[in-house]
């Protein structure tokens, strides 16, 4: 397959192998993935879920990576959450002097990674391993108190970043994981990350995503999370910047009994497009996914959120729930939610629920009878619709962190400062 | 206090107020009774200013202004309150959270100053005790899960908060049982003086039982049709309401 884009990409990509100084066998795996990118393409609105996605930025991005991280101080970087160890890459490359020193942290140990990641069909995936320099490698040992991790993803120049993760927690681990990607507001970048998490049985992650990029990014990434017996991954999806982002997110559930909970909020507002697409592939007996998502379209945005549930032969007694809710809140903006189900074996329990409309004329009355201003009841019921999602974040100073997001986000910090006070 | 004259209002395409005069001289408790579909809801909801309830001629004046001319939230705020039949249920804001906001925009409307946290919880718990709720319904979001009792307690909960110059209460009776209906009489009695007036929009006399009124109006067909003291109740309690229609007639 060719494109003029996919020539660029060869093009950027092997001027980028000749500016940095890796390893023949690291040169060698770039090169496999490019290669295999080239073979399949990139996605485009004509795939049946990419649909909802903006993917015309592309065509002016940069791909190349910085080769320098460009020199951030701490208080350009949000505040630490407390009791969390912090991580920081800025481009995506690692900022020691930002970060708390790589090695053990509680059960986990943390070093960079630079090596390979397993190879993946998935387009941005590839295109991922073909340019990544850096990324943290996170194992976490058997442990009864969670070890509590910030990984921070700065982008601050107009250079593509692609970072990485792979987290893998034994048999009884038990870990929370920050994942945060913030950026400059300008200039506009490409940020393309790959997220790996296996949890082994009996272990459990509790898994932060807050993509509160620049508004004018591009954002595009690979999530694939393993789940084994009696384990649990518990993903928590925040959609605010970018002016383009995609996630797609893989969770198999491959142990009897494991689990996961899926709560995504998505706010666009503008131009913006935020497509989220989450398949959950329940392998073994007794899985359950609980998956939430709330997404608030303002202005000419456009939301969508794709949520695939398959249930395989041997899944028998699996026990899915998706909740999805759109709340429209500008006449251009747009909301596509797609719950579906795949099943193939009898007793399961598998119920979706989807709506998409306008704010409720009826509780919009009730707040005006009782002295509200419009504008401040119209933002308190949209604060509404996303707030039980946005509650189940238990780690309280993120929780406000995010609430505190949300509501600048929606240009009213003053109405929920009162509220959360 | 309140003046409405001649009130013509249409919803759709049916017209369901056809010339409405009433007028509630401030300190007085005003009740309103008729059959399904004579117009007492509407009524209540085109005082509050609900959208979609269209005056086609009339006009309703309150406390000398031209109500009508006035947008939901400033009739509120002028000391307007509507006690609502079906109370909404808004998940994720929370009660206490609208009690304070709503008694603010009040308090902005007549010059004071916001009412501190530590005096508006005082004054919330005094309120609740009255209404006989437990605190636990602050923290909850506005009548989510709630019991039909508990959201119209939760409406003259809100009544005592606000201490409106006007309150309209739609069916606020109806789905009670006898000890929640003495509550709710209880928390009308309570705000009940000089400078206040009521109008209790019912099917039955039984509230009126505990919060004798000083004029009772019969509305059917789009009109009042008839007035009297707290006795006509009584008398539309034993004989219904279709000697009032064909005496009109």
């Amino acid at each position: 397959m060719t494109s003029p884009l996919l020539t660029r990409i060869a093009a950027e990509h092997a001027a980028a192998l000749t500016a940095q100084s890796a390893t023949p066998q690291s040169l060698a795996h770039r090169r496999t993935a490019l290669q295999g990118l080239l073979a399949r393409g990139l996605p485009t609105p004509r795939d049946e879920n990419w649909r909802y996605a903006n993917l015309r930025p592309l065509e002016k991005a940069n791909f190349t990576p910085g080769t320098a991280a460009p020199a951030l101080s701490a208080a350009q970087l949000p505040a630490a959450i407390d009791g969390f160890t912090r991580f920081v890459f800025v481009d995506g490359q690692f900022a020691p002097q930002l970060s708390a020193p790589p090695g053990a942290v509680g059960a986990a140990l943390v070093t960079r990674l630079q090596g390979e990641l397993a190879s993946d069909e998935q387009a941005f995936a590839l295109l991922n391993e073909a340019f990544a320099t850096d990324g943290a490698d996170i194992q976490v040992a058997a442990t009864e108190t969670p070890v509590d991790l910030e990984v921070l993803f700065y982008s601050a120049s107009g250079a593509a970043a692609y970072p990485r993760l792979n987290v893998r927690l034994a048999p009884n681990a038990r870990l929370r994981l920050i994942e945060r990607h913030i950026g400059a507001a300008a200039p506009a970048q490409f940020i393309n990350s790959v997220v790996r998490v296996a949890i082994a049985a009996s272990a459990a992650c509790t898994h932060y995503r807050l993509q509160e990029t620049g508004n004018a990014a591009t954002w595009t990434d690979t999530v694939r999370a393993t789940v084994a017996r009696d384990a649990r991954y518990d993903l928590h999806l925040l959609q605010l910047g970018a002016l383009a982002a995609r996630s797609s997110v893989d969770i198999a559930l491959a142990g009897p009994a494991a689990q996961t909970r899926v709560d995504t909020v998505a706010l666009a507002d503008g131009q913006q497009v935020h497509d989220t697409m989450i398949v959950v592939d329940h392998q073994a007996a007794h899985t359950q996914t609980r998956e939430n998502f709330r997404g608030i379209a303002a202005g000419r945005a456009r939301i969508g959120f794709n949520g695939l549930v398959i249930v395989r032969d041997a899944a028998h007694h699996a026990d899915s729930a998706q909740s999805l809710k759109g709340l429209i809140a500008g006449t251009d903006a747009e909301i596509d939610l797609r719950p579906q189900l795949e099943i193939h074996t009898d007793e399961v329990r598998c119920s979706h629920g989807a709506t998409t409309g306008k704010l409720d004329d009826a509780m919009l009355f009730y707040l005006l009878t009782r002295g509200i201003e419009p504008a401040v009841a119209q933002r308190l019921l949209k604060w509404a619709f996303i707030t039980d999602v946005v509650a189940a974040i238990d780690v309280p100073a993120l929780r406000v962190h995010v609430q505190r997001s949300l509501a600048s986000h929606m240009q009213d910090a003053q109405s929920l400062e009162d509220l959360l006070s | 206090m309140l003046i409405v004259e001649d009130l013509h209002v249409s919803v759709g395409t049916t017209q369901v107020l056809k010339g409405l005069n009433l007028t509630v001289p401030t300190g007085e408790v005003h009740a309103i009774m008729g059959p399904n579909g004579s117009g007492k809801s509407t009524l209540s909801y085109v005082l509050a200013g609900r959208p979609g309830y269209i005056v086609t001629s009339g006009a309703v004046t309150f406390d000398g202004q031209d109500l009508l001319a006035l947008a939901p939230e400033e009739r509120a705020r002028s000391g307007l309150f509507l006690g609502f039949q079906y109370p909404v249920e808004i998940p994720g804001v929370n009660n206490v959270y609208l009690l304070k906001a709503a008694l603010n925009a009040a308090r902005k409307h007549r010059g004071l100053q916001e009412v501190d946290a530590f005096e508006f919880l005082g004054l919330v718990r005094e309120k609740m005790k009255l209404m006989q709720m437990p605190e636990t319904f602050l923290s909850r979001g506005v009548n989510e899960g709630f019991s039909g009792g508990e959201k119209k307690r939760n409406e003259i909960l809100q009544m005592l908060v606000l201490e409106p110059r006007l309150a309209i209460l739609d069916e606020t009776d109806s789905g009670l049982d006898i000890d929640a209906l003495k509550v709710v009489a209880a928390g009308v009695s309570s705000l009940r003086d000089a400078n206040r007036s009521f109008v209790l929009v019912t099917h039955y006399q039984r509230l009126l039982d505990h919060i004798v009124p000083d004029k009772v109006h019969v509305l059917a067909g789009g009109r009042i049709l008839r007035s009297g003291d707290h006795t006509l109740a009584h008398e539309l309690e034993r004989r219904g309401y279709d000697w009032v229609v064909s005496e009109a007639a």
